[in-house]
């Protein structure tokens, strides 16, 4: 590892050069079907965004396997973050924003969930990416979660640098670990009550003083004072 | 000073008293956030020199600090610290709060784990607003501070407003 | 990994093994100290709660949340100009390397790309704000074990840097400067001028420091053997940047992630050490100011001209998507996750920040160090707080 030389050119080596029309991503192509391969069943999904980067969803069993595979098969020894998506659209709409903000005249709340790439089933998804640097590939993992308090196996058995994110996980979301050794705040005080990064958590304060809304409107590049004029009446 | 907290001094030692206070503030660095680096600059740089205006940045603890710099955000989680460490500080004591997230929250104001002020839980004597303020604001606080303390009446020390450097 | 790191790693872990037996005279009590949450040599809280067996860590939990300001959720709320305003802050010391990824990430969902001019000026302000902030490590990091004076010559020579900051981008510390598409203003007149001179007192700086700090033996003895992390430990925990490029792994996203900034058009070199030591952390942030010097001077000579903005609608709405974009910012790999769901704001924003996970690795390594090196370990490991409790 300690020979600056001979890992640049690796590198060099396996990155590929981005073509004008449809490409088509060999390296992430591989690793899917590779992958489809060792999870079986458990692979539910999986999306490429060509030369960019690539997504796979498994079953909330197989969360613990999955990476024990990246890490052992597909040298993915590189921990890059681990977190949770609520994708239950927030009640509250943006119901608290100032009425300039809202360019539609009513305040719209959504109820229906919809999912982001490689789809979704559940409220809550789990999101972790780790990256192999000698191939400088990345993958996001996700895998949906049944419940509204669930819980899931942890990866700091592979991946000790998960221990914190799952803490932060566990508070922000409300989503538990099985076999964690610290399973413990992180961040706030313990007497803190709901998990603000649901997005059912109200921001309190918003509530009390709304969002004044854009109050001074900068300048973009090229423009003249007489367009801020009239974008200035409608605000 | 227990003549000086009565008010019986007589007006000439007050004035002396309070000039060689005004120029041996001993100012405890609690640096909380980004303020904490423009504070830095302003106490530790050559450039900016706090020295020069009588100020002494290297308290070993707030006992013996009779200033202190509450430079960045304050979270509820920090909140309780702080209140500690005024307590600690010894009377006649000052308070500069530097940045807007230290006067009411600053960019988090609607966060849900900032406390929306250090106001809230200490009293402040100088408000310097910026995010973050430059040194040279932070600096006019302190002159602003000296001045007041110049021209101090120790018994009406605490019926008096907080300074807010423009 | 090569033979003499992993002899001395190997020496120094058997060190620790026999010092860990307990020596029937030496026996102590153990006893928990308590370092922070303040103080005077760190900008930020953080709190380490330290069980000791008289001068050597048992176990060391750090305990954080003192800086927990929410970005993740306000992001929420914010719309995308608006959070760039916001995200400043996470690092403090480069701030406008923070906006970068997040920049980067939202053209990508809105496939708009930036002029080359405004690429060139990205990637001018994005290496000085890394000179900005490294700079300031340099001269903490010898403050903490206990020499004054480099921190009063960081400072001195910061200040050159962030008026330039300043004269483009009009703030010493938050420029909230970047902009979907582009950059808000052009440089201005004499400022590659000005910027020359200022590299040149940097590189002064760095050679003053390569004398005083560097070569002092007290720094030496303090640092050398010191915290320990080999190279796939580091990984697994996350860590990043300088702190694993001295472990001896050759990997630099300015280099090989090639998104957005123009690294990959200047003539540089990605410094790595094999020992993995605090020393090895100081040696190769002392070497990366003078690459970014090296960078930041090809920059000047040939940015090119033209446009700074490219064509964005005033309102800006980002289509539906996931789009996840990380750069080499100066504290390591930073990155942002966007969820977008075709509105004003984000769905929901990941913020992977470096030194949160370069920090999760001090439970590990600093299990059975003495109470001094504690400080030299921390210190070289160089987090700052927002960028751990965001």
């Amino acid at each position: 590892m300690s020979s600056p030389d001979t890992n640049a050119e690796e590198i060099v080596e396996e990155s590929t050069e981005p073509q004008e029309e449809l490409i088509v991503d060999d390296k992430r192509e591989a690793f899917v079907d590779s992958i489809t391969q060792d999870l079986g069943s458990s692979f539910i999904d999986s999306h490429i965004d060509p030369e960019i980067d690539v997504w796979i969803r498994v079953t909330q069993e197989a969360w613990s396997e999955t990476a024990k595979i990246l890490f052992e098969k597909h040298g993915m020894n590189f921990f890059n973050f681990l977190s949770a998506i609520d994708w239950k659209p927030s009640p509250f709409g943006r119901e608290m924003d100032a009425a300039i903000d809202n360019l539609d005249d009513e305040v719209t709340v959504e109820t229906e969930m919809e999912w982001g790439v490689a789809g979704g089933e559940k409220r809550f998804q789990m999101l972790a990416r780790v990256h192999n640097p000698a191939t400088d590939m990345g993958v996001n993992v996700k895998a949906d979660l049944e419940g509204d308090f669930p819980e899931v196996d942890t990866w700091t058995l592979v991946y000790p640098g998960a221990n914190w994110h799952e803490r932060e996980v566990m508070e922000m979301f409300g989503i538990s670990f099985k076999n964690h050794p610290n399973m413990v705040n992180l961040y706030l005080p313990t007497e803190f009550e709901g998990h603000p990064l649901r997005k059912d958590f109200p921001l309190l304060s918003r509530r009390a003083k709304p969002w004044p809304g854009i109050v001074d409107v900068e300048l973009m590049p090229g423009e003249s004072d007489d367009e801020t004029e009239e974008s200035g009446e409608e605000t | 000073m227990g003549l000086v907290e009565n008010g019986k001094l007589p007006g000439p030692l007050t004035t002396l008293l309070n000039i060689s206070r005004k120029y041996s503030l001993w100012v405890y660095q609690w640096g909380l956030a980004c303020c904490a680096i423009e504070m830095g600059a302003a106490f530790a740089s050559p450039r900016y020199d706090v020295m020069r205006l009588g100020v002494i940045p290297f308290p070993a603890s707030p006992r013996q600090a009779d200033l202190v710099v509450i430079s960045g955000t304050v979270t509820d989680k920090m909140a309780p610290a702080v209140r500690r460490l005024y307590e600690q500080m010894p009377e006649p004591k000052y308070v500069i709060s530097m940045g807007s997230c230290a006067n009411c929250g600053g960019p988090y104001w609607d966060s849900y784990s900032v406390t929306k002020g250090v106001d809230q839980i200490i009293p402040v004597d100088v408000y310097v607003p910026g995010c973050p303020p430059r040194p040279e604001a932070l600096l006019e606080g302190i002159v602003l501070l000296q001045e007041r303390i110049a021209s101090e009446d120790m018994t009406d020390r605490w019926n008096r407003d907080p300074i807010v450097v423009t | 990994m090569n033979t003499e790191a992993s002899a001395q790693q190997l020496s120094y872990i058997e060190n620790q093994a026999s010092d860990a037996r307990v020596n029937i005279e030496l026996e102590t009590e153990g006893m928990t100290l308590n370092l922070g949450p303040q103080h005077p040599a760190t900008h930020g809280t953080l709190r380490i709660i330290v069980r000791l067996d008289g001068e050597q860590v048992v176990s060391a939990e750090p305990v954080m949340g003192y800086m927990h300001r929410g970005y993740e959720k306000l992001t929420e709320v914010r719309t995308y100009p608006q959070v760039t305003t916001l995200v400043n802050r996470i690092d403090w010391l480069g701030s406008f390397a923070n906006e970068v990824p997040f920049i980067l990430a939202a053209e990508r969902l809105m496939e708009v790309e930036a002029p080359a001019r405004a690429q060139w000026i990205r990637t001018a302000l994005f290496e000085l704000s890394r000179i900005a902030n490294v700079v300031l490590f340099l001269g903490d990091m010898a403050v903490q074990l206990g020499a004054t004076t480099p921190v009063f010559y960081a400072f001195r020579d910061r200040e050159f840097v962030l008026n330039q900051i300043e004269s483009v981008t009009g703030g010493r510390f938050h420029p909230n400067f970047d902009r979907i598409g582009g950059v808000k203003d052009d440089l201005p007149k004499g400022w590659i001028q000005e910027t020359k001179d200022v590299l040149v007192r940097i590189n002064s700086f760095c050679e003053e420091m390569e004398d005083l700090v560097v070569g002092n033996e007290i720094f030496q003895t303090r640092t050398r053997g010191i915290g320990i992390i080999p190279a796939d430990t580091g990984l697994a925990y996350g860590l990043s940047g300088a702190n694993i490029r001295s472990s001896g792994v050759d990997w630099d996203l300015r280099r090989d992630g090639g998104v957005g900034l123009i690294h990959d058009q200047l003539d540089w070199k990605v410094w790595t050490h094999p020992d993995g030591d605090s020393f090895a952390r100081y040696w190769v942030r002392l070497q990366e100011v003078r690459e970014s010097c090296k960078m930041v001077g090809q920059i000047l000579d040939g940015i090119p001209s033209g446009p700074i903005m490219a064509k964005v609608p005033r309102i800006i709405k980002v289509p539906p998507g996931e789009a996840y974009v990380e750069t080499e910012n100066p504290l390591g790999i930073m990155g942002y996750y966007i969820i977008s769901k075709g509105d004003l704001v984000p769905y929901r924003v990941k913020i992977r920040s470096a030194s949160f996970n370069n920090v999760s690795i001090t439970p590990w390594v600093l299990k059975g160090v003495y109470v001094p090196d504690v400080i030299s370990i921390l210190a070289s490991l160089y987090f700052i707080l927002g960028d751990i409790d965001r």
